[in-house]
């Protein structure tokens, strides 16, 4: 039941003001400034370029190699947190043995910063002293160049990254499970169904709208991606591991191009949103069919 | 709930299941205990190559954190200081206004016409291009003119029977949590520009405690409003109703009825956006320098700075962590009692 109260302009114009306040004004600030070519390094003076900034942009290969790189981090690492986390999510909500122990210990990846893990990682993927090192010396693989080497690096952060966000697909399907019905798997039973057949017939369609919502939130997470990248490679080797967040900040911050920044912001939102609508309109068919 | 899925399996494969989960969470917790155990070495216990156990393969020492409480290696303790302070009020607010917002939504009916938006939007834009260009005036004065009047004129257009479709509470709602889906270089870059802008006129927001704060309130309002309108949706209707026949008003209502029945779920949504706030890096980057860094900051700093003094930077990583690893436990015990259920359905 819905109520009418005056009051209720009291509750919600705080947190809309803050939201537009903080969203709209850069929003404006940016869109206008992508027309602009300024610079603050050196100071000259703005002038109108309007789609000059983007144009720009579009020829350079530096652009198309972070979108590519950003785009093949988060396929990867989202396919596979997707993959595993369903998996444990199955297990713990079959009760395997110790599954109240590893619920605690399964959940802290997510809650830890980036920054801290990815300077861990740094530990953990050093070439000479650190741990995985001298695990992976015993079978003759001796001084790797983790993080040195282009696709080495790169398969550096997509492991630090499934590391760190599996646990959000396990917490969310783990909670999707619970909910279930178990009168199907009664009557799936009863027809003498295996479990390979109970998952693929029933878990898995059932899952599937959960599934859709867990692997956009991780997708559209993913994109923005930096401060991993940021300790772990700074971008490197060469641009290598370069992400489109952390060559916006190479632009912005260090070069004060603001113009051409504010473009590349743009361009970004662009993809995001493609990605986001393509996501969407791929997958409501099957959405639909089985409501 | 009953195992679902697994209970066809035999004895033997079960086992198989419970190994691969046994291996995944050696997987996440080896990295941690690596961390804690690296923080607690000497020098040469590092250099020498990789040891596990303390007290058998190395000596304990606490000098990493004496070094850290003693700012050898940067401000430590106020940096712990910021973060814990600035968390804990953008938290604080952010849950506070936010849960407000999201009884709203859940309450009470609105009704705002597309159309007004576009002329909010419309205005804004446009209103900022004239008074920066036409009226010379400057880009935050501008900014700060435009907005009131295009949010006036935009409130009384919506009470105008304008033309197009009239949105609901479900789009106020997707609009809030659409706010996340943005970039966040998108804004921390014009947010930085504009603060910079506004400390020109006299009011420091970059490197300050008000600009950070505000700017991770707004940034942790569209994950607060979800979440608690779950759990609103939840509270049975008939308290609130029985309340409303002795015509007691709607905030005592709220305050004296809805918010003690919610406290499990507004502790959750505030240690969700206390973590978010705490370990969040790209805004800090860009809004503080020196006086207000949060932890990620100084963290991210050791390692450039430091090379391979491992020592050092697992400490510097664990006091990063341990606030969080605390929170791990409260929040899974919550999840346990199935209080995050009702957030994710």
């Amino acid at each position: 039941m819905m109520r009418n109260d005056p009051i209720k302009h009291v509750f919600i114009w705080p947190a809309v003001l803050v939201v537009l306040a903080i969203s709209i004004f850069p929003l404006i600030y940016s869109l206008t400034t992508s027309f602009l070519s300024y610079r603050l390094i050196p100071p000259i003076p703005p002038r109108v370029v309007w789609l000059g900034n983007y144009g720009t942009l579009l020829q350079e290969p530096r652009f198309w190699n972070a979108l590519f790189t950003t785009t093949l981090i988060a396929l990867i690492a989202v396919g596979l947190q997707y993959a595993i986390g369903f998996g444990v999510a199955l297990a713990l909500n079959a009760r395997v043995p110790g599954e109240r122990l590893f619920r605690v210990a399964l959940l802290l990846p997510m809650l830890l910063a980036p920054v801290a893990v990815a300077l861990v990682a740094r530990m953990m993927f050093n070439p000479t002293m650190g741990p995985l090192n001298q695990f992976l010396s015993q079978f003759g693989l001796v001084n790797l160049p983790f993080l040195t080497n282009g696709h080495w690096a790169l398969g550096c952060i997509i492991a630090v990254e499934v590391w760190q966000w599996t646990p959000f697909v396990i917490l969310m399907m783990l909670a999707g499970l619970q909910t279930l019905p178990e009168d199907v798997y009664e009557a799936a039973e009863l027809e003498n169904a295996s479990a390979w057949q109970q998952f693929w017939g029933i878990t898995f369609p059932m899952m599937l709208p959960i599934s859709a919502a867990v692997v956009f939130i991780r997708l559209i997470e993913s994109y923005k991606i930096m401060d991993t990248v940021f300790v772990m490679t700074g971008g490197g080797p060469g641009v290598d591991t370069e992400t489109l967040t952390l060559f916006a900040y190479q632009e912005g911050f260090k070069k004060f191009n603001l113009g051409y920044t504010s473009a590349l912001s743009f361009l970004f939102l662009i993809a995001i949103t493609i990605i986001g609508v393509t996501y969407l309109a791929l997958l409501r068919p099957h959405l639909e069919k089985r409501r | 709930m009953s195992g679902q899925g697994l209970t066809g399996l035999s004895p033997w494969s079960r086992r198989l299941v419970a190994a691969g989960v046994l291996a995944w969470c050696l997987i996440t917790v080896f990295p941690l205990y690596w961390v804690v155990v690296t923080a607690f070495k000497t020098p040469p216990g590092v250099v020498g190559g990789p040891t596990y156990i303390p007290f058998v393969d190395f000596t304990p020492t606490l000098q990493p954190f004496i070094d850290l409480y003693q700012g050898i290696r940067g401000e430590f303790f106020r940096t712990f200081l910021n973060s814990t302070i600035v968390g804990l009020s953008a938290a604080a607010i952010a849950t506070a206004i936010g849960a407000m917002a999201a009884y709203a939504l859940v309450r009470f009916e609105f009704k705002v016409r597309l159309g007004a938006g576009l002329a909010f939007f419309l205005l804004a834009l446009g209103g900022y291009l004239l008074f920066n260009t036409t009226f010379a005036f400057t880009r935050p004065q501008a900014l700060l003119l435009a907005f009131p009047i295009a949010l006036i004129v935009a409130v009384i257009a919506n009470r105008l029977p304008l033309p197009g479709p009239i949105l609901g509470n479900e789009d106020i709602l997707f609009w809030f949590v659409s706010q996340r889906m943005f970039p966040p270089i998108v804004t921390a870059f014009a947010l930085y520009l504009l603060y910079s802008e506004i400390g020109r006129l006299g009011f420091q927001l970059i490197d300050s405690f008000v600009g950070l704060t505000l700017c991770y309130v707004a940034f942790s309002l569209p994950i607060v409003v979800w979440l608690m309108r779950d759990f609103f949706e939840a509270i049975p209707i008939e308290v609130e109703e029985a309340a409303m026949v002795d015509n007691v008003p709607s905030w005592r209502i709220f305050i004296g009825i809805v918010v003690p029945m919610s406290m499990n779920g507004l502790l959750a949504t505030f240690m969700i956006t206390l973590a978010f706030v705490w370990n969040e890096f790209l805004f800090a980057l860009f809004l503080t320098n020196s006086r207000w860094q949060t932890l990620p900051i100084l963290v991210a700093g050791q390692n450039s700075q430091r090379g391979d003094e491992w020592w050092a930077i697992s400490a510097a990583a664990l006091v990063a962590i341990v606030p969080m690893m605390i929170m791990a436990g409260l929040l899974s015990r919550m999840m346990r009692s199935g209080l995050l259920l009702g957030a994710i359905k």
